[in-house]
């Protein structure tokens, strides 16, 4: 697996997949059990305390000073990260503007609501200009206002050449990214630019109109060849390993003497097809092709 | 090479830390010096006094109440009337005595005709201290009264008698009146010549709470960092463990040099006690409080939660407390127990203090002490550095 320069990245899974472990690997908080990793051409663990000072981390978890104003956590990690005095102010002047946090640099970190402490906690990773942005799950649990907010600064971080790597669980986030990885159980199952992997599913994804659709999501998950089915719009989606077989079969005998069936569609999978559909294993021919671990080769 | 910038940029934060806890705060500011008023006057006298005690006189004669004259001139006993049956068994917890003496019927006769009786001492043993002094008090005090009646039988010795004495060899009569005066040792006490047990127990008592404060403020420092998560934040930035090492321990040093200054202080201003070499002094509390620091920090490093790390600094300062010879000598500890004590800061900084502010000592007989408490503070602040590379939980 490797993400280029500029690139923002996204990296998914479910709760547990593995995705903070992955992180930590990368900033050399966690050492690999196995495998290897580079960031611009250092390694990962053995070079650890040389890369630090090129990357910024905002872990999962709020984790800042949270009795220190806004103001004295910035200058601590910038004068942890050994920004020059004569710059450090200038530094904090201007992540406070980007970041909008210009009117509560006095307050304390921990009095801030949740969507500001995010904002905080980039901030501090960006304040010595990090060319490499390493951020976890960073709109867990925030208002749409700040996952956008969030999401307008990291297209701008990648306009002005940041790389950033991301791990959410949010599909419609995944959609944003230039490029995504999928990985389960601490594997990678596929990878890819959203579209191309959308692409793949193309042909796959059948959009049934039927009555009881909830009645008809429940039979549908027992079938076999189903890999999944959900209600989106009244509508039932079903992801299949053959579609078409099965509707042919269809076409002689429709096996739900329950369900009335009004007709069907075929429709354009979305990255929350493309997750589960790589998640459940159905969808395989990428992942087999791929070296697993191979991360941040040409940051 | 360090960065004195970065070192400067975590001790700043630490300190804002502790000065922004402001129930922190109170407690190291009022705590250290009124415990150091506290204990001090807890162990400002070591002689026991005021035993409550209990006599029965079934004598009733002249002797028996000169002796019980001096005895109640004593300031180690607490008299109280006699409780309970004098002929019988002699209970002294009912009666809520520590002791109790019967002086028995005919005891002053019993002097004047050569067979002199007994007092009953029945003494309480509880209190393995209590006893063997009230039972030297005791003594002491029958054998001053013996002397006196010894010189009152002298001085009235009628003059035939004493020429008599006078016709016998001269060897004997020179043994003889040897044997008539006391015999008497001549007691030069140096060093703490008022033998005020304050000034011997005030290196224990800064040095015990000095010791309590620095590891347990210390000791949570690393764990909440950990527990909150800014630990990993720390270690993701460009900080050396050195760095951080140091900024930790250096605003602690600061704080705990105020506070060790504060109950030198009260021990100073409100109990008198003189405090000789200040370069010495401090170059020893600096030294202790380095250590001790280091040693809060280690247990830090080593905890995961700050849970954890309080109760390893208790299970820490338990026999720092009871081993370290701030209140007591060590030499009274079997010997293996004592190589023990040699581990903890608080037995060197104790002798050591001693030493400097008792025996006048300079630097060379505390050189050793004063080497210990510096490797101290090398070995742990080391180890502290590098359990703080591996860290995964």
């Amino acid at each position: 697996m490797t993400v280029r320069r500029g690139e923002i990245f996204g990296f998914l899974g479910a709760n547990g997949a593995g995705k903070t472990t992955t992180i930590r690997m990368l900033c050399g908080l966690t050492k690999p059990t196995s495998g290897t990793g580079s960031i611009a051409g250092l390694d990962i663990w053995k070079d650890r305390f040389r890369i630090r000072s090129r990357f910024g981390y905002v872990p999962q978890k709020f984790s800042l000073y949270s009795d220190l104003t806004v103001i004295e956590n910035l200058r601590f990690f910038g004068e942890a990260y050994g920004v020059p005095r004569g710059k450090i102010l200038d530094r904090i002047n201007k992540v406070l503007c980007d970041m909008d946090l210009e009117l509560r640099e006095g307050e304390r970190a921990g009095r801030l609501s949740g969507g500001y402490k995010q904002l905080l906690a980039i901030s501090c990773a960006l304040i010595h200009e990090p060319t490499l942005l390493f951020l976890d799950e960073p709109t867990a649990g925030l208002d749409p206002t700040h996952r956008q907010q969030i999401w307008d600064l990291l297209y701008e971080f990648s306009q002005q050449g940041t790389t950033i790597f991301v791990t959410t669980h949010y599909m419609d986030e995944a959609e944003r990214c230039t490029d995504v990885a999928f990985i389960d159980r601490g594997r990678l199952i596929g990878e890819g630019s959203p579209r191309d992997l959308k692409e793949s599913l193309t042909g796959h994804i059948l959009e049934l109109q039927v009555e009881p659709a909830m009645t008809a999501m429940f039979e549908f998950r027992k079938l076999d060849g189903v890999y999944g089915a959900d209600l989106r719009s009244g509508n039932l989606r079903i992801r299949v390993e053959d579609p078409d077989a099965l509707l042919r079969s269809w076409q002689n005998h429709w096996p739900f003497p329950k369900l009335k069936f009004l007709g069907y569609s075929w429709v354009e999978p979305d990255m929350e097809d493309v997750f589960q559909a790589y998640s459940q294993g159905y969808y395989r021919q990428r992942r087999d092709q791929r070296e697993p671990a191979e991360v941040g080769r040409n940051l | 090479m360090i960065s004195w910038n970065a070192i400067l940029a975590i001790a700043y934060k630490e300190f804002v830390h502790v000065w922004r806890d402001r129930r922190v705060v109170l407690l190291i500011v009022v705590l250290p010096p009124f415990f150091t008023f506290l204990f001090g006057h807890a162990f400002e006298n070591s002689t026991i006094r005021d035993v409550p005690a209990m006599y029965f006189d079934a004598d009733h004669s002249k002797e028996s109440q000169q002796f019980l004259d001096l005895l109640k001139a004593k300031d180690t006993f607490d008299w109280m009337p006699w409780r309970g049956d004098p002929e019988g068994k002699v209970e002294l917890f009912p009666a809520q005595v520590q002791a109790a003496i019967v002086i028995p019927h005919g005891w002053g006769r019993g002097l004047i005709e050569g067979e002199p009786l007994s007092i009953r001492a029945v003494l309480d043993g509880t209190d393995t201290n209590t006893a063997p002094s009230v039972q030297g008090e005791l003594q002491e005090t029958l054998g001053n009264y013996q002397s006196k009646q010894r010189d009152n039988l002298i001085e009235n010795l009628p003059d035939e008698i004493i020429d008599l004495g006078k016709q016998l060899p001269v060897e004997i009569r020179h043994e003889f009146s040897s044997m008539m005066t006391p015999w008497d040792v001549k007691t030069e006490i140096r060093y703490n010549p008022k033998l005020s047990f304050i000034d011997y127990v005030m290196p224990g008592i800064v040095g015990l709470i000095l010791q309590l404060l620095t590891v347990t403020l210390i000791a949570s420092t690393v764990t909440r960092e950990r527990e909150v998560g800014t630990l990993s934040q720390l270690l993701v930035t460009p900080l050396r463990q050195s760095e951080i090492v140091i900024g930790k321990v250096l605003p602690y040093l600061v704080i705990s040099m105020f506070l060790i200054a504060s109950t030198i202080a009260v021990g100073s201003l409100h109990f008198g006690v003189k405090f000789a070499e200040p370069l010495l002094l401090s170059l020893t509390c600096f030294l202790f409080l380095l250590f001790s620091l280091g040693l809060g920090l280690l247990i830090s490093v080593f905890s995961r939660t700050q849970t954890q790390a309080i109760q390893f600094s208790i299970f820490f300062l338990l026999p720092v407390m009871l081993l370290s010879g701030a209140f007591a000598p060590l030499n009274q500890l079997p010997r293996p127990v004592r190589m023990c004590s040699e581990l903890f800061p608080l037995t060197h900084f104790c002798r050591a203090f001693r030493n400097v502010n008792l025996h006048r000592a300079h630097i060379s007989p505390i050189a050793g002490d004063l080497l210990f408490l510096g490797i101290g503070t090398v070995v742990t602040c080391v180890c502290a550095a590098f359990l703080l590379r591996s860290i995964d939980e």
